[in-house]
């Protein structure tokens, strides 16, 4: 009896490269193509609609690349598998077989597509971390992926005023309002170093929203966030820091 | 860099040993300082880039053996009568093996902190540690012959004459340090030299072929052997061409007419691949075609203008090759807009191909050849400038 075909949703900005995957995935007997788009941003919001099994993405893309996309994807309640492909990126591949994460080379080669597609996993967003970090030349996310119902929406981290760790959660605050993520505060820290700073044990802020530093009522430093109402405590030991990063700044 | 190498692996092997013991409850540590030593010693990753070798390394350790007992030989050699050559040989191996040996240990014992200083306070700081030792175990040989005259041996073993004894050893282990640091320096020097060589080989090679271009090429070319055959042939004509002129020997200039040609056949490659993102605007109608200019140097300004200006921004943009004479010199200008944060995403740079270009300008023109560099945060312009010759 024969297994229904798999849904494959193909994500590459170069035309001729994407028309030769559709092709090759189309001759495959037990998968299927989804659809195909031509950044990450689009693939996200395919991915919500389709619901592929796997996804094949390119590394390099303009715009969000594909470690960044499939980090965003990770958040998803059923994230799909992942398999990354790339014409020449000596550091990714290093990274990638350090963590037994999938990427194709490309021109790629029918038997290695199947297999790939075979074996594609469901990457961990810990295993991402690893990857986006171990290169060097992976710039932090532009966008932080938060969930609403069943989609993903993203926030530019440049609008995002600061996180606050609350319990097991941490919230983003931006000037739409505040959404719960599924991240650390720490893994946040050093990822977006040295535009964020930790001000409290429990936040982190982006410096470019700091409207001052002041003092309450008590005379305990507290830190004004521009075109908010909020003001948030400041830990004495960070204080310090703080002051001097917004000299740097 | 260079301790780093040596004191990670140590800390490598401990703790790799480290995390067992935790269940056997006794760290193991002999066994893991031998496991680094074996590592130091044959695999040549380890080597790190100090000059001073790893005098604890078994390999090592047979080494200082070795040369001891030769400098030994030459000793007893030397001596005067040579009726009693064996016996010679004996008592001076005992003291010159004494002296390597433990030369080697006061060297790998203070290797990690002589790593972290400049080569000449090091070396001179490996100079002065050996002839402090040296100097400490004469005396110690002496004060042991008299303890033991003393007690009515009468042994022809150890020295009698203390000051001059001294002296003779510090003279001698002055020399032998000194030429064996010179030694160990060039040595050093000399490896470093044939690293750098074959790195510089690579750099070269890639500056030439971009492998990024190269097989995002191939792909192209496989995706439309079946779409579209003709052009891929075409394709792999303008590949063919493009190689050969990147494979040639690139003393011999080019004409400025094939020069063009060729960036234009690199341009209609990355069109197939890049679409209607990429745009490049030609304003070279006043150059003069029948000019020499160095082979590959306007095209691998075009291929960066690509790879860093237009792959990263996300609708695309337009390349601008500008050419004029200007006075004697001829001077073109290959701009490209840049990513920021809004459209797309900036890319590392590579500078090897404008390294390579500059050096080679230098080479054919002197102070007349130059590149120049003009960077604002939306634009980023590479302007040649160069002799006009025919």
């Amino acid at each position: 009896m024969r297994q229904p075909r798999l849904d494959v949703l193909i994500v590459d900005d170069e035309p001729p490269a994407r028309e030769r995957l559709e092709r090759l995935v189309a001759e495959l007997p037990d998968w299927d193509v989804a659809g195909s788009c031509g950044s990450g941003g689009e693939a996200l919001n395919l991915v919500s609609q389709l619901n592929p099994a796997v996804v094949l993405l390119d590394i390099r893309m303009p715009g969000m690349g594909g470690v960044e996309a499939a980090r965003h994807l990770a958040s998803l309640p059923a994230p799909p598998a992942v398999v990354f492909t790339t014409a020449y990126d000596e550091y990714a591949m290093e990274a990638f077989d350090a963590r037994a994460v999938g990427y194709l080379l490309k021109p790629v080669r029918k038997e290695r597509l199947e297999q790939a597609l075979r074996q594609a996993g469901r990457l961990s967003a810990s295993q991402l971390l690893e990857v986006a970090s171990a290169d060097e030349h992976t710039a932090p996310r532009q966008n932080i992926a938060v969930r609403v119902r069943e989609e993903l929406r993203l926030i530019p981290v440049k609008d995002i005023q600061f996180f606050r760790a609350d319990h097991k959660y941490v919230t983003v605050h931006y000037a739409e309002g505040e959404h719960l993520i599924d991240e650390s505060l720490k893994v946040l820290a050093d990822e977006f170093a040295p535009e964020f700073v930790r001000i409290h044990r429990s936040i982190l802020v982006a410096v470019a929203h700091i409207e001052a530093v002041e003092k309450d009522a008590e005379g305990k430093p507290v830190l004004r966030i521009r075109d908010s109402r909020e003001t948030l405590p400041i830990s004495r030991r960070r204080l310090g820091p703080l002051k001097r990063s917004l000299i740097a700044a | 860099m260079s301790k780093s190498g040596a004191i990670s692996l140590t800390n490598g092997a401990a703790l790799a040993a480290g995390g067992r013991s935790a269940t056997e409850g006794r760290a193991p540590r002999p066994a893991g300082v031998w496991r680094s030593w074996r590592k130091l010693a044959f695999d040549p990753g380890a080597q790190d880039d100090f000059f001073l070798p790893d005098l604890c390394a078994p390999r090592m350790v047979l080494a200082v053996v070795l040369v001891s007992e030769l400098l030994a030989i030459a000793f007893a050699l030397a001596q005067p009568g040579g009726a009693a050559f064996l016996t010679d040989l004996a008592r001076i191996s005992l003291f010159v093996q004494w002296l390597g040996l433990s030369g080697a240990a006061v060297l790998c014992y203070s290797r990690r902190w002589l790593a972290g200083l400049s080569v000449p306070l090091a070396g001179s700081l490996a100079f002065m540690l050996l002839l402090g030792n040296t100097a400490l175990l004469s005396e110690a040989a002496f004060l042991l012959g008299r303890n033991l005259s003393e007690r009515g041996f009468n042994n022809t073993l150890f020295p009698t004459d203390h000051w001059a004894f001294l002296l003779r050893n510090q003279g001698i282990c002055a020399i032998v340090s000194a030429m064996l640091l010179r030694y160990l320096f060039v040595a050093h020097q000399w490896r470093l030299h044939v690293r750098e060589e074959a790195r510089s080989r690579i750099h070269a090679l890639q500056a030439r072929i971009r492998p990024h271009f190269l097989f995002n090429s191939m792909n192209t070319i496989a995706s439309l052997t079946r779409s579209d055959p003709s052009r891929a042939e075409e394709a792999v004509e303008d590949l063919a061409d493009l190689f050969r002129a990147t494979l040639k020997d690139s003393e011999r200039p080019l004409r400025m007419k094939e020069e063009l040609e060729l960036s234009r056949i690199y341009q209609r490659i990355e069109e197939l691949r890049l679409a209607e993102r990429l745009k490049v605007k030609w304003r070279v109608n006043e150059l003069p075609m029948r000019a020499i200019v160095p082979s590959l140097s306007v095209q691998p300004l075009l291929e960066n203008a690509i790879y860093h200006g237009i792959e990263p921004l996300d609708g695309g943009g337009t390349v601008t090759v500008d050419g004029a004479v200007e006075g004697e010199d001829v001077v073109i200008t290959v701009g490209n807009p840049l990513a920021t944060e809004l459209n797309g995403s900036a890319r590392p740079g590579n500078r090897h191909a404008l390294e390579n270009i500059r050096q080679r300008l230098r080479l054919a023109y002197g102070d007349r050849g130059c590149v120049e560099v003009r960077e604002t945060p939306e634009r980023y312009e590479v302007t040649l400038r160069f002799p006009y010759e025919e």
